[in-house]
């Protein structure tokens, strides 16, 4: 639920609006004046409508250099960031990354491994999973992340997001209907479209208007026919990337089970990062693992390698196997990135002789609570459950975007900075990321730079915490 | 003073932004503070700059929710390139409370406008073409219309 004062609403909005009116300004006049110059382009069709990329020329290119910073080093705690135009790079501390429990970088036991395995197996496996691209490490991972997430076969692809692109159309077609949340990631709306089911959307997180949705849809039957819909399958995600809220996955999947719904998790940000040993919302929340029917998720953020999984029962795995474009064209996932995912579950698990794994999900559980709590202590709205990652600081207003992304980035701290249309155009923010990796100083640091470019920036929304109680506290402990 | 923002159904990025509170405060409030722009700018008298007012304001909102079709971005893949912004708002559904609102901010300015300027023409001529194209636009039966074939598509 995010609280917004009045006043920065409105102002928002006429902002925007300012915004909107300059730049409609100026594309008439580049129209009034490209009509007195002529171009040798006559009868081409233009490469894009003229408005279509009007958000992009007019907006984005205003504060273009607060995103797509190149980077010149792993991206660990620390990372090099390149000033533009120059062979300079400037050492930040990184807020931005997924990298929730410190893969990113040199590990001791994944990284020798990693390189034994590109020593024998060579950087690519040149071929797709059904011709020549199946290797023993391909099997192992595949049993590795089956046994980790707790079902009974999974199936590895390359990329992370065509896992959801090129999965979705597989399960369900026409005659179909999907219901997926609002704040759903750009991969999951990519598939459903695809596939040419229907779609209806329900409000974020909210378990009551999914059941109206379903009672609805399943009294309506298919568009025009009514006839009763082939399947059902609800799409959510265990952490909004966007949010740092967790879904509220055990009333989701009774919902689901009395209507008969078949549930589809996206993990990919929560896998590894939450829950006791890393296993994701399901075992955060104690949701049974059988309850889920599809559990997907990518190893791009705890894991530090590339690539998604789909964990199901058998059946549904050997038919995805014979039918998912992914799997039979394209190229199977590099032979030392399964190897690097097989080694992080390993440490994760514990399987490697030591406690690092427990420690590291220790440490990002600690470290994500005590940056929330100092960030809304000094009167940040913050968004984002406890025990999540994954934390937006609001903006809302256009001009503070390229501020306090620029600011930070003075001060040697490098955040990530969100607007329209990845967000709604009220709602810019600042996502920060925290790890594993990150040390208590470091955190210390990022909070004296946020503190300070908030204060420039003015998105101290909510009255700070009064300091009072512990001075209070400090005497008694005195006395 | 905090508003609560909750999240809404509406996958269309270009109208969502009209469900969320405070749109309909900062859209009286700025065409308040145009109208004493042109109360300062012009010199003229209070129903001339209410006149002026409500045709730049015909002007604006005609071109921007009943000319333009599409989304200023590119990341829908076009699904809305037939549509003005009009059509799109609300899913397409009618006769909700933002479409009342919409319909109702042209008339109430009609008639500040033409009780300022006393109901004398030319400009009662000019504000009652403006509102009348304004309202039939947004009738519920033009849902999708194209008269003559005029903003219709290739």
């Amino acid at each position: 639920m995010i609280t917004i004062p009045y006043l920065t609403a409105v102002s928002t909005y006429f902002s925007y609006g300012l915004l909107f009116a300059f730049g409609q300004l100026r594309d008439y006049s580049r129209l009034i004046f490209d009509w007195c110059s002529t171009n040798n382009l006559q009868g081409y069709a233009p490469i894009c409508l003229a408005h279509e990329d009007f958000y992009i020329r007019r907006l984005y290119h205003r504060i273009q250099d607060c995103f797509n910073r190149p980077i010149s080093s792993a991206p660990d705690s620390w990372v090099d960031v390149i000033e533009r135009r120059t062979t300079k790079s400037t050492r930040c501390l990184n807020l931005g990354s997924y990298n929730y429990l410190g893969f990113g970088s040199f590990d001791e036991y994944c990284t020798p491994r990693v390189i034994e395995s590109l020593k024998k197996f060579s950087a690519s496996t040149c071929s797709s999973r059904v011709d020549a691209g199946t290797t023993s490490v391909h099997a192992e991972l595949e049993e590795c992340v089956a046994n980790y997430v707790g079902k009974p076969a999974a199936i590895v692809t390359g990329m992370g997001f065509a896992t959801n692109s090129a999965i979705i159309p597989v399960l369900i077609g026409k005659g179909g209907l999907i219901i997926s949340d609002s704040l759903n990631h750009t991969s999951i709306v990519n598939g459903a479209r695809g596939s040419g089911a229907t779609i209806r959307v329900f409000q974020h997180n909210t378990p009551a208007h999914l059941e109206r949705v379903l009672k609805e849809q399943i009294a309506e039957g298919q568009p025009r026919t009514h006839r009763p819909w082939k399947k059902i399958i609800v799409v959510v995600e265990g952490i909004y990337s966007m949010e740092g809220e967790i879904c509220q996955l055990p009333e989701i999947v009774s919902v689901c089970k009395k209507y008969k719904a078949y549930v589809y998790l996206d993990e990919a940000h929560s896998i590894g990062a939450i829950g006791k040993t890393g296993r994701g919302v399901c075992e955060l929340l104690g949701v049974d693992t059988a309850d889920v029917d599809i559990m997907m998720g990518t190893f791009t953020k705890s894991f530090g390698s590339c690539g998604g999984y789909i964990a199901g029962s058998k059946d549904l795995i050997q038919y995805l196997k014979y039918h998912c474009p992914a799997h039979l064209y394209a190229t199977s996932i590099s032979t030392p990135s399964a190897q690097q995912i097989i080694s992080a579950i390993k440490v994760i698990l514990g399987e490697d002789g030591s406690n690092r794994g427990a420690q590291k999900l220790a440490r990002i559980r600690e470290n994500s609570n005590f940056f929330r709590a100092e960030l809304q202590k000094m009167g940040f709205e913050v968004l984002g459950d406890n025990d999540s990652p994954v934390m937006p600081i609001m903006l809302y207003n256009p001009a503070k975007i390229p501020a306090f992304s620029r600011e930070c980035l003075r001060e040697n701290v490098a955040v990530v900075v969100v607007g329209f249309p990845a967000t709604p155009l009220l709602l810019a923010r600042a996502r920060i990321c925290i790890s594993a990796s990150h040390s208590r100083e470091d955190l210390i640091k990022a909070l004296k730079v946020i503190s300070k470019a908030g204060d420039l920036t003015g998105i101290k929304y909510f009255p700070a915490a009064p300091k009072k109680q512990e001075e209070e506290k400090d005497r008694i402990k005195l006395d | 003073m905090y508003v609560r923002a909750l999240p809404t159904t509406d996958v269309n990025r270009n109208t969502e932004w009209f469900t969320y509170p405070g749109v309909w405060t900062t859209y009286i409030l700025i065409l308040f503070f145009s109208w004493l722009l042109v109360l300062s700018v012009f010199h003229c008298s209070p129903g001339m700059a209410w006149t002026i007012v409500h045709l730049a304001h015909f002007t604006v909102t005609y071109h921007s929710f009943h000319w333009k079709k599409g989304t200023p971005f590119g990341d829908d893949q076009g699904i809305y390139n037939r549509l003005t912004w009009w059509e799109q708002i609300d899913n397409g559904k009618q006769l909700t409370r933002n479409r009342k609102f919409l319909t109702v901010v042209p008339i109430v300015l009609y008639l500040i406008a033409s009780h300022t300027t006393d109901y004398q023409h030319p400009m009662l001529f000019l504000n009652t073409l403006a509102v009348f194209v304004m309202v039939v636009a947004k009738f519920p039966h033009m849902h999708k219309v194209r008269i003559f074939g005029i903003n219709g598509d290739q």
